[in-house]
């Protein structure tokens, strides 16, 4: 079985790739949702104006490829050696992964911003109103009624983008990144063994899968409230 | 048995006015709450008797007007509120029960009742649960404390409201029609739950429909109309001698 003897040979490569491809979606999925709460509620609740440079940014980012958002950070950063240099910050950009890990981060970060507003301006406002009338401030009505209900309405199309961003992230390889792709084009390029691009599919089929399974687990735990269930222990 | 009326004042509202745009919803309205009232505030629907009710809580921010709480006057700039704390700490002092109840729907019916005392008056947790569980085994709900809301009745649902305002050991409980949302068998058992906090001498105000509530229960009824007190008294004196026509055309018209 010439696709077995494929996956045999270059297995250590390929699941070398698949945990820089973890890491390159997993950081820069991580640092985007570490961003987008304030985003979100400035997106949802603030002033015209304040709201004036997120929305450019927004509309800048889900408008041009994010392969085009790659070459303009990587190749960019290039040009500015000697002032990122002078700035400390050469090392950073220096490494494509850093570049990609940088580029995924502003590009989620966008995305997530919009899905997570949509969710705050979801909450009822009722619920809103039982929280500022118990006395709560307007931090713990964020923290303790908004928030909560927003991630949850958020859920199922922040786990969309985070997959949407695992299989974009293959763009990376085209920057020198070492991830699954960029590990598979290596492989062909040396065997011009096409089977390899097949195991490769199956890697990013597997991880897809088992994070929509995590993410499923997650929402469930999330909706207890709406299940109209007892819950458990109790009954 | 009436409880002995104090002349301490819990809660004064002094020519409130509010406008929504060019429409004057509410044209100088005074009231005064004394220890132990249960001020029932009647009034057709338009009559602006919901947006008093919030604007002395702040939920709607008067347009012009004092309310005092304890005799603090809650300072208002420029059409805000000029001190967030100070309306924070006034809102832990008055109770509010909703219409549509407005449980919070991600936690359960207990975690809804210990929120407010955990929260905002930082109260150990032990202590707070201690304390919602003998709230809610009050108003009948102790066996659904580790349900959600969705899963209770509407009745159930406002009677869980009633005792997350309780939790929070308030000088005066507002209700903004409290059973115009249930269906017309689960009215009973809310307002039989609002007739005992009103025996035990709470002191409440309380927008509602409900006649034989304002009639049997308050010891004070207020009626609106067109923005404006158009009639207000003990029960008796406004169920059997009203002076304004206006609401004797509204006890008729529900009859």
């Amino acid at each position: 079985m010439a696709l077995i003897d494929t996956l045999a040979q270059n297995w250590p490569k390929l699941i070398d790739g698949v945990g820089t491809t973890l890491a390159l979606t997993g950081l820069g999925a991580l640092i985007a949702a570490m961003a987008a709460p304030p985003l979100a509620l400035l997106r949802a609740q603030g002033s015209a104006l304040a709201q004036a440079p997120l929305r450019i940014y927004i509309s800048f980012i889900r408008g041009t490829p994010i392969l085009a958002q790659l070459f303009l950070v990587f190749y960019g950063s290039g040009q500015f050696r000697v002032e990122l240099q002078s700035l400390g910050l050469w090392g950073f950009f220096r490494d494509p992964f850093n570049c990609a890990v940088l580029v995924f981060a502003i590009n989620s970060c966008a995305y997530q911003t919009e899905i997570l507003r949509g969710g705050i301006q979801a909450v009822a406002p009722g619920e809103i109103e039982a929280g500022r009338a118990i006395g709560m401030s307007r931090l713990t009505v964020l923290r303790r009624i908004v928030f909560p209900h927003a991630y949850r309405i958020a859920w199922p199309a922040l786990g969309n983008e985070i997959i949407l961003l695992m299989k974009a992230s293959a763009l990376a390889s085209v920057v020198t990144v070492f991830d699954l792709m960029g590990r598979t084009r290596q492989i062909f390029s040396r065997s011009f063994d096409f089977s390899i691009y097949f195991w490769a599919a199956v890697l990013y089929l597997a991880m897809t899968i088992s994070f929509v399974l995590l993410w499923r687990l997650a929402e469930r735990r999330l909706s207890r409230h709406m299940t109209g269930q007892t819950p458990q222990g109790v009954q | 048995m009436q409880p002995q009326p104090s002349q301490d004042v819990v809660l004064s509202a002094q020519n409130i006015h509010k406008s929504f745009g060019t429409h004057e919803v509410l044209k100088g309205i005074s009231l005064d709450s004394r220890n132990h009232d249960v001020i029932s505030i009647l009034g057709s629907s338009g009559s602006g008797k919901s947006t008093f009710l919030r604007c002395l809580n702040f939920l709607e921010i008067p347009t012009s007007g004092q309310v005092s709480v304890h005799g603090e006057e809650i300072v208002v700039r420029n059409g805000r509120p000029g001190d967030p704390r100070q309306i924070e700490r006034m809102r832990q002092r008055l109770g509010m029960v909703f219409q549509q109840f407005n449980l919070w729907t991600h936690r359960t019916v207990l975690e809804n009742v210990m929120e407010g005392p955990v929260q905002v008056k930082r109260r150990p947790k032990a202590e707070a649960r201690d304390q919602a569980e003998a709230l809610l085994a009050r108003v009948g709900l102790a066996e659904r404390m580790h349900m959600y809301p969705a899963q209770l009745s509407g009745g159930q649902q406002q009677r869980v409201a009633i005792a997350r305002a309780l939790a929070m050991e308030p000088d005066a409980i507002l209700f903004d029609e409290p059973t115009s949302a249930l269906d017309p068998e689960l009215v009973g058992e809310v307002l039989k739950v609002m007739q005992d906090l009103a025996a035990e001498g709470r002191t409440m105000i309380v927008v509602t429909h409900e006649m034989a509530f304002a009639r049997e229960v308050s010891t004070e009824v207020v009626f609106l109309h067109q923005g404006r007190v158009a009639e207000q008294g003990t029960p008796d004196k406004l169920f059997n001698h009203p002076d304004s026509e206006a609401f004797a055309r509204f006890i008729s018209n529900i009859r």
